[in-house]
Formats: structure tokens, sequence, C-alpha cells
């Protein structure tokens, strides 16, 4: 849950990044696996919640591990969380499988990456441990109230799922997105010492 | 150099996301190649959809789904870091730009109005959004306008002043249907802004409407 126990939150983080090591490191099947296990029928979902069919979330989520896979001698645990870096994974594959809808040429995920290096510097979070950022962001997010989890949660999905939820909810799209509003200043707050 | 007007946390949010279309994503990337506050936002948001991705509830994969990926694994090939291609055509002589964009070909400056030159980027996607550069010259009076859409700016040289504040390099500025503004370029040299824009600029007054025609943006 978004709003766990804090103190589970650093460990958990710290083991997702363990396993992403073990995988660049020495090819651990193993490793692999618990990752495929706990993030592939997320990604699934995730993908579903985009309005991508069962197949091709499926597909997607495959896809997702075999990136995971593939870059994981990427990954540098001092620049970003775990989580948050297979997210990164499923954001530009979800990008990059609603442009292919649009047109038959695909120019496939490195451009999407690259689209997202917006600067040749130091990482953000440069001398904080990533596994740390993550879990001052995930303690942040656990004394939002439930009702701005949600309104958080939906902001990663499109206009589409914002009305769906709005439905969901039984509250306008106006009030989603004032919550959404209030829900950022919030997290801002919490988050007050990143600036 | 002080940044003093940023894109709103919802804007950031979707950028971190990946829900702007490419023209939005444009604007909110050339902010954020000037502005390392506003990228520690976006990466704060990156964590934040990594907690949301961890906390979905499961769809269960298709029968088979570990045993196919596992299969293929041997195959792959390790992970190259990308990075820009730097094509001759591209906007290499634009400061400020990010990585990506400078790799964008674009049209040459048009004059547009007296003193206001424009060079359309050509956006490897089809997007909603427009993108172009606008150049204009010290002491330039841009008409009252008003938008049918919105207009996302960001300032890469030079200075301009409006009701809303004023604008340096680095600096963004969101305007929708309910902005009214004049604008005026206050700095010594040329200011030059990218600009994302979706919906048709209405020009307000009787020089607006006689300029109108005139300005194809």
């Amino acid at each position: 849950m978004l709003n766990g126990k804090p103190d589970d939150a650093t460990s958990e983080a710290a083991r997702w990044a363990a396993l992403i090591a073990a995988v660049a490191r020495e090819k651990d099947r193993e490793a692999f696996a618990v990752l495929f296990t706990h993030f592939a029928p997320r990604i699934k979902t995730f993908m579903r919640r985009s309005g991508a069919s069962e197949q091709s979330a499926d597909e997607l989520a495959q896809e997702a591990l075999l990136a995971v896979w593939s870059k994981a001698n990427l990954f540098d645990p001092n620049s970003v969380g775990a989580s948050a870096w297979i997210f990164t994974i499923a954001r530009n594959l979800r990008i990059d499988a609603l442009r292919r809808e649009k047109r038959a040429r695909t120019s496939g995920t490195d451009d999407i990456d690259l689209e997202f290096q917006v600067d040749d510097g130091p990482t953000p979070d440069a001398g904080l441990a990533a596994a740390q950022a993550e879990s001052r962001v995930r303690n942040a997010l656990a004394t939002l109230p439930d009702d701005q989890l949600r309104v958080i949660e939906l902001s990663f999905f499109d206009e589409k799922a914002h009305a769906e939820i709005a439905q969901s909810l039984q509250i306008p799209l106006g009030t989603v997105k004032s919550r959404l509003r209030l829900a950022m200043n919030r997290l801002r707050g919490l988050l007050g010492d990143l600036s | 150099m002080t940044i003093a007007h940023h894109p709103s946390d919802e804007l950031l949010t979707s950028f971190a996301a990946g829900v702007l279309d490419l023209g939005r994503h444009v604007a909110v990337a050339t902010h954020l190649t000037g502005c390392p506050h506003c990228r520690r936002v976006v990466h704060a948001m990156e964590h934040v959809g990594g907690l949301v991705l961890s906390d979905l509830p499961v769809t269960p994969m298709s029968p088979g789904a570990f045993a196919g990926v596992e299969a293929r694994l041997d195959g792959l090939a390790p992970g190259v870091a990308t990075g820009p291609r730097n094509t001759a055509a591209g906007l290499g002589d634009i400061p400020g730009l990010p990585p990506f964009v400078r790799d964008y070909p674009s049209t040459s400056w048009k004059w547009i109005a007296p003193k206001v030159h424009l060079r359309s980027v050509r956006l490897p996607e089809a997007s909603a959004t427009r993108v172009f550069l606008l150049k204009s010259q010290p002491g330039t009076r841009m008409i009252e306008h008003t938008h049918s859409g919105f207009e996302m700016t960001c300032v890469l040289s030079g200075s301009f002043v409006h009701a809303g504040g004023h604008f340096g390099p680095g600096d963004f500025d969101f305007g929708d249907g309910s902005t009214d503004h004049e604008v005026m370029i206050d700095s010594t040299e040329a200011c030059i802004c990218l600009v994302a824009m979706q919906g048709e600029l209405k020009l307000n007054g009787i020089l607006g409407r006689l300029l109108q025609p005139l300005i194809r943006m």
C-alpha cells in the first residue's frame, strides 16, 4: 500500500535495487524471476488502465521485463530508485505503444528515452542514496489522506482515465482536478527539501 | 540566471507520468533543461510513479509468459546508453534547447509581423500541439491576444514583460483562453522563445483584425 508502514519502505526499495544489481552483475535468473513475479502483473494493470487490450498489455509487460533484463547494466542505484526506474521503462513503452497505434513505423523506445534526458548535468539525487529518496517519497505519500492519494495515482494515467475515475469515485472531473492540486501542494510541502 | 516562473506541479507530474503530447512535452522539457529545481520535482514524481506502479493491483500474466520471456533472455544484447544524434539539419544554433529537440528539423526564420520572425519545429510525431520558435526584436509590442486553446512559452534568450510579470531566460509562461495580454519585449537583444500552442491565436482590436489574415501561426 502507498500508505504502508514507512520503516519497510527503505528495505523494500533496497531489495529491488539489489535484485536488479544481481541481474546486471551475474545475469541472475532467480533474481529476475522475483522481479518478474512482482512487477509484470502490475505493469500489465498499468497498461490495461492506459487503454491497452488484454493481449497487448500482457505483451507490453513482457517487453518491460525484457528491458529490465537487458538494461540492468544501466541501472544506477545512486541516481534512481528501483521502482521509479522500472516505472520509467513501463512509461516509455506505453508511449511507444500509443505512437505505434497511430502509424506503422516505429522509432522504438530509444527515442523516447532521449525525450526524457533534459540535461547532461549531475543526477538530481547525487549524494543522497536513491533508495532513501524513494522511501522519503513513500513516507510523504503515507501521510496523505486516501482521496488525495487516489488522485495522485490518477495523474499517472491520461485524461480519459481521469474521467473514468471521476465516474467511479462519483465526483465531478473538476473536483478530481482541484483535489489533485491540493494533493500536489501537500506533497510538495512534505518533500520540501527537494528544492 | 534566476528562474521566477515555473510550470505548475500538475504539468510537471503529467510530464513525469508521460501523458503529455509531444508538443507539450517539448515545452516542459525545454524549461527543465534550464531549471534544476523542476528537474528535482520531476524526479520525485518518477519516484511517486514507481510507488504507484508497485502498488497497483495485479492482473495475472498469460500462462507461459514467464517461460516465453526467459527463453528470450540469452539473445538480448546489454543495454547501451542513448545519446543525441546531433544531426546537421537541426536546431543546434539555438541555445537552451534539450538535446533531443536540437535534432528536430525546422524551417528557416520567416517574417510574420513587423520585427517578429517565426521558425516552425517539425516534430517526429503527430501532436495536437504545434511547436515553433518566435524571435522578436527589442521594443516589439505584440498585439493583445487571447487563445482558443493554450500556449506554453519558454524564454530561451532575451526577455519580455506582460501583466503576469517579467519573463527572462528559463522562465515558463502558460496562457489559456482566459489570458488576454499585451506583451512587450524589454531586453536589449532579440527575445527568442520556444512556443507550444494548441488552438488558434486570436488577435484583439481593429489592428489585430487587420493583421490576422497575415499572421499564420
